[in-house]
């Protein structure tokens, strides 16, 4: 026991002493933050200038009061009209064809931001609006509701109604969706923040094992490179070795998890917002160490028979496709938690942890099932680890050519 | 005492180490012999418990294997390594306490053992910001660092410098004088005749001699005509009369032939070269090494192999 000690200490200490533990350490609460914020802080960015919108309305029928309400309704910052509306002539001899390809010049030129030709009929209709910059989402939708309430006037006037009717008539209805507890208590989460806090746990749990699984390997690949494991493997017995190993590194993610969870308490207390219940968080750390061993396992498994780095970074890219896998399935799993398709990949051991982090905080899966799928995980790591003993045994003395996976099964088999 | 009996190792397609046999008493040191891939290594293997005999024992002053054995032991493997990132200090103290070593007695030991190899002062430094010959330095001290009983060297003079050899070979005699066993593998030969009490040579897994030195050569007889000369000796390797000839750059070793006197061979050589030194003794231990590993005669059979 005092061996395994003396490794754990050791694993630990020279690990979380190394720079990349570090650089880890700090950077992927930055990464997380970056991704979840990043992009909307981009996509709700005001326009510093007014945009030019070019406008082919061959019908004539829209294109003054569009362009008035346009520029009237979005100001800027300094009250200039966000939109300029420039209509694009056609008539006196200039088609329609002619038009857009002016108008096309004009875009490739940067003269005008974009612009849309308007089929007239007065009726529904699709407008294309054409840019060089498609992904701005705010200015559709504002060209669609401008074009909507010109459109929707002139008909109510054409039945010889008040345009004023329109507003009479309006009926504002908001659809939300609202999470309910296990207990049928109303929960305040809305979408965005079940997918972020699931898509958070997701990508950590990914991190925290892809990063601890290659300091695992290398560490093994370096000993093995040295030949200190010789050494080592005189002074204690390889499963002490393994144990050692495995301690040391889950006390260095507990480590790193911790002070994830410390930036995270400390943010929503900073933020008064509340990421994730308490219980579910319990509930996840349960699923992280769970899913830690395992990898643990897997990646001594994987990494004790090879000799090179490059190698090394083969079998982990192999193994960072199973663990992204969940990730992938953030979005179907959100529509419907419950589909027996995402409740079955939950029983596969590789996937059990990430898909757990991904349903937890979606919907509650039920207590059988939690139940169920820790007594699979303590199974599937109690032979996982195992087997990883057996092949970390021979497969840390093998120098030279890697060996076959048909040669670690009998490793395995016969250990 | 150190007993080895009838280990034995088979590797897929070959069998490693084949029935050896050798017993290393107290307070002396056993010299490891034989081409590379003979099996030495292995054999260091399982002694120190790092691979499992298929068949035979090892035993360690009389007791069988248990856990508690590896505390005993103490190893410098042949090819050599340490963490590079780490402190010496933190390496060392790491391998004390993975032989048994409380962390506070290990301290001590350590810091004895930098000032008797100076490098007290290089005690916080990274491994990697030291000379190759001190990192050398450093593993050597990993390995007997614990006091061992049992102390196994893998080519322990490889890439050494003289002055370091000669420190090595110091503390060597040092720790037989305190009663250790002492193993050591090495292709140099004339290494293994001055430092060792008795050895082993293995062939292809095998013992193929074994004994004390003096016996060893004893078997060969004093057949063994040692030259030192100025001129070319090129025509030496093939002079009729004698066999096995060891050729250097001005001196040179060879066997009579049956029949032959050194009066007979001198008189063959004379001629060609001047002569500065004659002398008939036993073969050097380089000269049983070729011949033996060379399978150019067949070896003396010894009454009893290893010893």
């Amino acid at each position: 026991m005092n061996k395994i000690l003396a490794v754990a200490r050791w694993e630990y200490m020279e690990k979380v002493k190394s720079k990349i533990f570090l650089i880890g350490l700090l950077l992927t609460p930055l990464i997380m933050v970056g991704m979840g914020v990043l992009p909307t802080l981009f996509v709700s960015q005001e326009d510093e200038h007014s945009r030019i919108i070019g406008v082919i309305d061959p019908s004539g029928t829209i294109i003054e009061q569009f362009t008035q309400r346009m520029q009237t309704r979005y100001l800027l910052k300094n009250a200039q009209p966000n939109y300029i509306v420039l209509p694009l002539a056609v008539g006196t001899g200039i088609s329609v064809a002619d038009a857009v390809a002016d108008a096309n010049r004009r875009v490739a030129a940067d003269q005008i931001d974009g612009y849309f030709v308007y089929p007239g009929g007065g009726g529904d209709s699709t407008v294309e609006y054409r840019s060089k910059t498609v992904g701005d989402f705010a200015l559709p939708a504002r060209i669609e509701e401008v074009l909507k309430g010109v459109v929707s006037e002139q008909r109510v006037r054409a039945l010889g109604l008040d345009p004023s009717v329109l507003r009479q008539i309006a009926v504002k209805m908001d659809v939300r969706t609202v999470k309910l507890s296990a207990k049928g208590e109303k929960e305040n989460a809305g979408f965005e923040r079940v997918f972020l806090s699931a898509y958070v746990f997701l990508m950590m749990l990914f991190l925290l094992i892809v990063t601890s699984g290659q300091m695992l390997v290398r560490s093994v690949i370096e000993e093995k490179s040295n030949r200190i494991v010789e050494v080592l493997v005189s002074s204690c017995s390889p499963t002490q070795l393994m144990a050692g190993k495995v301690l040391g590194l889950s006390g260095l993610g507990l480590t790193q998890m911790a002070f994830w969870a410390l930036i995270g308490v400390a943010a929503s207390l900073q933020f008064g917002m509340q990421l994730i219940d308490p219980g579910h968080a319990l509930l996840l750390v349960v699923y992280f160490i769970l899913g830690y061993l395992f990898y643990a396992a897997i990646f001594i498994a994987a990494g004790s028979p090879l000799n090179t780095e490059q190698e090394a970074q083969q079998i982990t890219s192999y193994l960072v496709l199973v663990l992204i896998l969940p990730i992938v399935l953030a979005l179907p799993a959100m529509k419907d938690p419950n589909a027996t398709w995402i409740r079955v990949l939950t029983y596969i051991p590789f996937l059990t942890p990430t898909m757990m982090a991904l349903r937890i905080p979606i919907q509650m899966p039920k207590v059988w099932e939690i139940l169920l799928t820790i007594v699979i995980m303590l199974i599937s790591i109690a032979g996982a680890m195992v087997a990883a003993g057996r092949i970390f045994r021979i497969g840390i003395l093998s120098t030279g050519k890697s060996p076959k996976l048909k040669e670690i099964f009998r490793w395995i088999k016969n250990g | 005492m150190l007993s080895v009996q009838l280990l034995r190792k088979q590797f897929t397609s070959v069998l490693a180490v084949d029935d050896v046999s050798f017993d290393v008493p107290a307070g002396s040191i056993f010299g490891l012999l034989g081409p590379n891939g003979a099996g030495k290594t292995t054999t260091i293997r399982m002694i120190l418990r790092i691979l499992e005999p298929d068949s035979g024992t090892v035993t360690y002053n009389g007791a069988g294997f248990t856990e508690a054995t590896r505390d005993t032991l103490g190893y410098l493997p042949e090819e050599r390594g340490l963490y590079k990132k780490s402190r010496l200090i933190d390496t060392l103290l790491y391998l004390a306490e993975l032989r048994g070593l409380q962390r506070s007695k290990a301290r001590v030991a350590v810091m004895a053992w930098l000032e008797r190899l100076g490098l007290r002062d290089s005690a916080h430094r990274k491994i990697e910001e030291l000379s190759k010959g001190n990192q050398q330095k450093v593993q050597f001290i990993g390995a007997v660092l614990h006091d061992p009983s049992f102390v196994v060297l893998d080519e322990p003079f490889s890439g050494l410098d003289p002055l370091n050899q000669n420190i090595f070979k110091d503390i060597l005699l040092d720790l037989k004088q305190k009663g250790k066993v002492i193993i050591f593998s090495t292709h140099q030969m004339d290494q293994a005749e001055r430092l060792s009490d008795a050895l082993c040579l293995i062939n292809k897994g095998r013992v193929v001699l074994g004994g004390t030195v003096r016996e060893v050569k004893k078997r060969y007889g004093k057949n063994s005509l040692h030259l030192e000369f100025d001129g070319d000796g090129a025509f030496l390797s093939s002079l009729s009369g004698v066999q096995n000839v060891v050729l250097y750059e001005h001196s040179a070793e060879m066997e009579l032939t049956a029949g032959m006197t050194p009066r007979d061979v001198i008189s063959l050589i004379n001629p060609h070269l001047e002569l500065r030194k004659v002398e008939l003794l036993e073969p050097s231990l380089h000269a049983i090494f070729l011949q033996t590993v060379g399978g150019t005669q067949p070896v003396p059979q010894a009454k009893e192999e290893g010893a």
